[in-house]
């Protein structure tokens, strides 16, 4: 799916990460774990074509996307992956139908009903008539069910999510892992990034991350 | 494109006051526009109407000026106008005159007034008395309320006055406003035909031309033949009368008006146009974590730009068309009290229209531009 040969990402002085080697095969669950302001997001940041500012390189799918222009860059985050983000990021002022809906108004896949896919994706994550509510009258829980589903609802190869059970308590923690592991039981790769080493038990394999160096293992990590 | 401008809808339905106060300048900037042009339109349409814009492309119309103001007879006679349907490329000749109304001397026992006078209209409104289409011979006389003071100090009916020498009966009084020109009095058509008719001089020939006539040089000719064989050259002169010059005089003060008050409507517009740049710049501030969303999910700056472009634009558009709303209240208002007919016409409201829209690119275009050109990274940090 992805490879990234000795990424470097530098803020003025400060190294945010440094000799970055990680490949991710088709259809894997990677958990990349690690505590706060050891470079996650700013990893992950570079897997979904979110900031381009990097030394190294990048290959999804086979193809280095550095010097496209941003519109393109654009469709290929639109048409390949799927983010769920920290703290969900919903819109407001829409209701969960709208929000799910987001990826389809600017997609180039040929799609003859928009609406059938939303319904779809909605009945995926559990939320059959809860289409008209704001995310303000939503769970916790549920919110993050339409981050999911808006996710996926263009079904992209890679979904990348930014510790996805952060605001979770433990049970519906679970519950959204469910609805991950049946994800990648269906052929969507994942990376997702957690401090939460339960969540991580979830994934195929886990790497960690400290002071913007990657380890493929806790025991390196705790070496280093 | 619809998505777009669903989601425009919604988010100015969302700021329902702050836009409502936005879109205020246009709404009075387009009401003017409106405004302006119905009254404009109106006033060259009663003008022109006036003017007697009738079919003059095949007509060259030749005046006669008498030399001195006592002298108010003389003009073309029948001779003329046979010298004139000689000139080549004449159909046909045709003498009118320019005064429709003849001129009178009317006495009240010793008092004794100038007037003018005419055949009575269709419809007359009077002041006093009842108003009918009189018999052929009716000694009958409609008067102004002028003349009646004149004659009379006031309005009485059924006095007996002399019109140079023909003795009349007041059958009404009627009232003259500013606006409306009339003539001192009215009398039945026969009578007018009769006694008063052949007083006014035809001092005007109207020489119907073929189609592919030289208008120029018919007239040239025309004038010429007549300083030569007219037969009043010696107490008058002749020249070509040219209606289309009067129009187009008319219609450059017109628009010159209009341009003044386009002016004034334009520096209102502008105002408003930067009360939308405004509104536009808090819009995309406000909602920087929804375009740090959307590109996320497949936006390009493009989509980005013509989001806010198109909110931009129909903020402005939804003004526009309240204000024409508005403009045609006050148009109807302003009728009650105007002297001509305002009109609108479509062309004013695909004018304002199109103004609208002007002002929704050219003001939402930098903030629409600032959203599209926003980082990607920091817009995903916004809470």
């Amino acid at each position: 799916m992805l490879k990234v040969t000795n990424i470097g990402k530098t803020y003025g002085k400060f190294t945010a990460l440094k000799n970055i080697n990680l490949e991710v095969a088709d259809g894997e669950f990677l958990a990349i774990m690690g505590p706060s302001g050891s470079g996650k997001s700013t990893l992950i940041n570079i897997l979904g074509l979110l900031d381009q500012s990097y030394t190294g390189e990048y290959l999804l799918k086979n193809k280095n996307y550095k010097t496209v222009s941003d519109n393109f860059l654009s469709r290929i985050r639109g048409d390949q992956l799927g983010f769920v983000f920290q703290n969900f990021k919903l819109l407001t002022t829409y209701n969960v139908y709208e929000n799910i809906e987001i990826p389809l108004i600017y997609s180039k896949k040929e799609q003859n009903n928009k609406r059938e896919l939303v319904e779809d994706v909605i009945e995926k994550v559990g939320l059959k008539g809860k289409e008209k509510n704001r995310p303000s009258e939503l769970s916790g829980g549920q919110q993050q069910r339409v981050a999911i589903a808006r996710a996926i609802v263009n079904h992209p190869n890679l979904v990348i999510a930014d510790e996805p059970t952060g605001a979770l308590d433990s049970k519906t923690s679970k519950e959204i892992m469910d609805i991950f592991t049946k994800l990648n039981q269906d052929g969507t790769t994942i990376i997702m990034v957690t401090h939460d080493s339960e969540v991580a038990e979830y994934a195929m394999r886990t790497v960690y991350i400290r002071d913007g160096r990657l380890y493929n293992d806790e025991k390196s990590v705790k070496k280093s | 494109m619809t998505d777009k401008i669903l989601i425009a809808f919604k988010s100015i339905g969302k700021n329902k006051n702050r836009n409502f106060l936005t879109m205020l300048g246009i709404i009075i900037g387009i009401a003017s526009v409106i405004c302006i042009l119905a009254i404009g339109d109106g006033f060259a349409h009663t003008v022109t109407k006036g003017m007697g814009n009738h079919n003059t492309r095949n007509k060259v119309v030749i005046m006669y000026q008498p030399t001195t103001e006592d002298n108010t007879d003389g003009g073309f006679t029948n001779n003329d106008e046979a010298v004139l349907e000689k000139i080549p490329g004449v159909e046909h000749v045709k003498l009118t005159s320019s005064v429709v109304e003849a001129g009178a001397k009317a006495q009240y026992k010793t008092k004794n007034v100038t007037m003018s006078l005419n055949k009575q209209p269709k419809h007359l409104k009077l002041v006093k008395g009842n108003y009918f289409q009189m018999s052929g011979a009716s000694n009958g006389v409609y008067i102004s309320e002028d003349l009646a003071h004149k004659l009379f100090k006031k309005n009485v009916l059924n006095r007996l006055i002399s019109i140079d020498g023909t003795v009349f009966v007041v059958q009404g009084i009627y009232h003259i406003s500013d606006i409306n020109y009339r003539p001192d009095a009215y009398v039945s058509k026969t009578v007018f035909k009769q006694l008063f008719a052949n007083q006014i001089s035809k001092d005007e020939a109207r020489l119907s031309v073929g189609p592919k006539a030289n208008k120029k040089w018919i007239g040239k000719r025309a004038v010429k033949q007549m300083k030569k064989m007219g037969e009043q050259k010696n107490i008058g002169t002749y020249e070509v009368s040219n209606p289309d010059q009067v129009s187009k005089q008319f219609t450059k003060i017109l628009n010159d008006i209009t341009y003044f008050i386009a002016f004034i409507a334009g520096i209102s517009l502008l105002i408003a146009g930067i009360g939308v740049m405004n509104v536009m710049y808090i819009t995309v501030s406000e909602r920087r974590k929804e375009i740090g969303i959307r590109r996320a999910f497949g936006a390009t700056s493009n989509d980005i730009r013509n989001q806010f472009l198109i909110e931009s634009v129909v903020l402005c558009v939804i003004g526009g068309v309240i204000g024409i709303i508005f403009g045609y209240l006050l148009v109807a208002i302003i009728n009650a009290f105007l002297p001509f007919k305002a009109v609108i016409t479509a062309y004013a409201l695909i004018l304002s229209l199109s103004v609208s829209t002007a002002v929704g690119l050219i003001f939402g275009f930098i903030p629409s531009n600032k959203a599209a050109k926003s980082e990607l990274v920091g817009l995903l940090k916004e809470e």
